[in-house]
């Protein structure tokens, strides 16, 4: 079901040459390769660095946004940009791990900054203290190599999608509730867009969720943004990966790409 | 005469009604007729897949024999005897 084209890695080429910029160990500080020493033999210096050249913009620093931010930051993603609008409010801490009472009326945003640079001093952490709207949803994309969608609401979830169509940026996709959650990889010109997978966002607002559930979905959203960045490993294209927390169970539901889509196909006249 | 179709329910449909049944329904039978037969089995279940027209909610991911069907007239995609129909309802929070 998964797709392995998108993934093409020119590393080998280049670690074959001895005085390139890949060389081992030339791009890595000493405190990064102590930092980093349990992931380094998984990835290779090769996939930090990539990790380290990074600029990932995590819009919504809430539910999903939390752990997204906390393991991005943690695995060494050298540029994180955070946009959310909303302050912290008592009744988001059952689930927005970053943040914590006395963040309680902070941006959130701000909020998570600090907690991200405490983490990791090695890291840029850009906050964004705005909602995702059709003004700005373009320079948010500028100059990012991944957009992750942990929003709240599919209005700012399709500009973002529209976004990454329009700057060929990968967008991988997140939603949670109760106990149940999703997530998708959007690669634009090669799968289904955000629009093609859902086309109609959900009737009614049902805030009602298990803390553990935003953590499950959001690291998986996490994995998948390390495994785009360092070039490895299978990404969910195609399939909307459904969890059900209520059985502990993950499924793939496949998605294909509607050539009448309204944002990625000729539904739109362009 | 009567057909078989079987039904794979994910996520919150699938704690209303169940992961994996049979719903019998008259031949011809179309999606909505297999959507009908599956909320009749919860009594919430048809508020959770009808929106307030009658129609099934435009949100819910429905394919039949693994292929997604969309479309304004997806209620009416015709459904045989041993077919599979899945359904998932998206979810919105972040």
């Amino acid at each position: 079901m998964f797709q392995d084209d998108y993934i093409v890695s020119t590393l080998p080429a280049c670690t074959e040459i001895p005085g390139m910029i890949w060389e081992k160990g030339l791009m890595l500080s000493k405190r990064e390769r102590e930092r980093y020493s349990r992931q380094l033999p998984l990835i290779g210096e090769e996939g930090q660095e990539r990790l380290h050249d990074a600029s990932v913009c995590v819009a919504g620093a809430g539910g999903l946004g939390s752990p997204v931010l906390l393991y991005l930051a943690a695995a060494g993603v050298g540029h994180l940009r955070l946009v959310d609008p909303d302050r912290v409010e008592r009744s988001n801490l059952n689930r927005q791990v970053l943040h914590a009472e006395p963040d309680i009326s902070r941006f959130k945003v701000e909020s998570a900054a600090d907690k991200l640079r405490a983490l990791n001093p090695e890291i840029t952490i850009e906050a964004l203290p705005v909602a995702v709207n059709s003004g700005n949803v373009s320079g948010l994309a500028a100059g990012m190599d991944l957009l992750l969608d942990a929003l709240d609401n599919y209005e700012a979830r399709y500009l973002l999608n529209r976004a990454a169509l329009d700057r060929g940026i990968p967008l991988v996709h997140a939603a949670v509730n109760g106990f149940f959650g999703q997530m998708t990889t959007i690669v634009p010109g090669e799968t289904a867009c955000l629009q093609c997978a859902l086309p109609h966002p959900p009737e009614g607002v049902d805030a009602s969720i298990i803390g553990v559930t935003a953590g499950i979905i959001g690291l998986l959203q996490a994995l998948e943004a390390i495994k785009i960045l360092i070039r490895e490993g299978e990404l969910a294209k195609n399939v909307l990966v459904v969890w059900d927390g209520r059985c502990g169970r993950l499924d793939q539901i496949p998605l294909v790409r509607d050539p009448a889509c309204m944002a990625c196909g000729a539904g739109d006249g362009s | 005469m009567m057909i078989s179709v079987r039904v794979r329910a994910f996520a919150r449909f699938r704690e209303l009604f169940g992961e994996r049944f049979e719903v019998a329904v008259p031949e011809p039978a179309t999606i909505r007729d297999v959507v009908m037969a599956v909320g009749q089995s919860n009594a919430n279940g048809m508020g959770e897949l009808l929106d307030s027209g009658g129609r099934v909610k435009s949100s819910v991911i429905i394919l039949v024999n693994r292929e997604r069907v969309t479309g304004t007239h997806r209620e009416d995609h015709p459904v045989a005897d041993g077919d599979e129909v899945a359904i998932y309802p998206p979810v919105a929070g972040g």
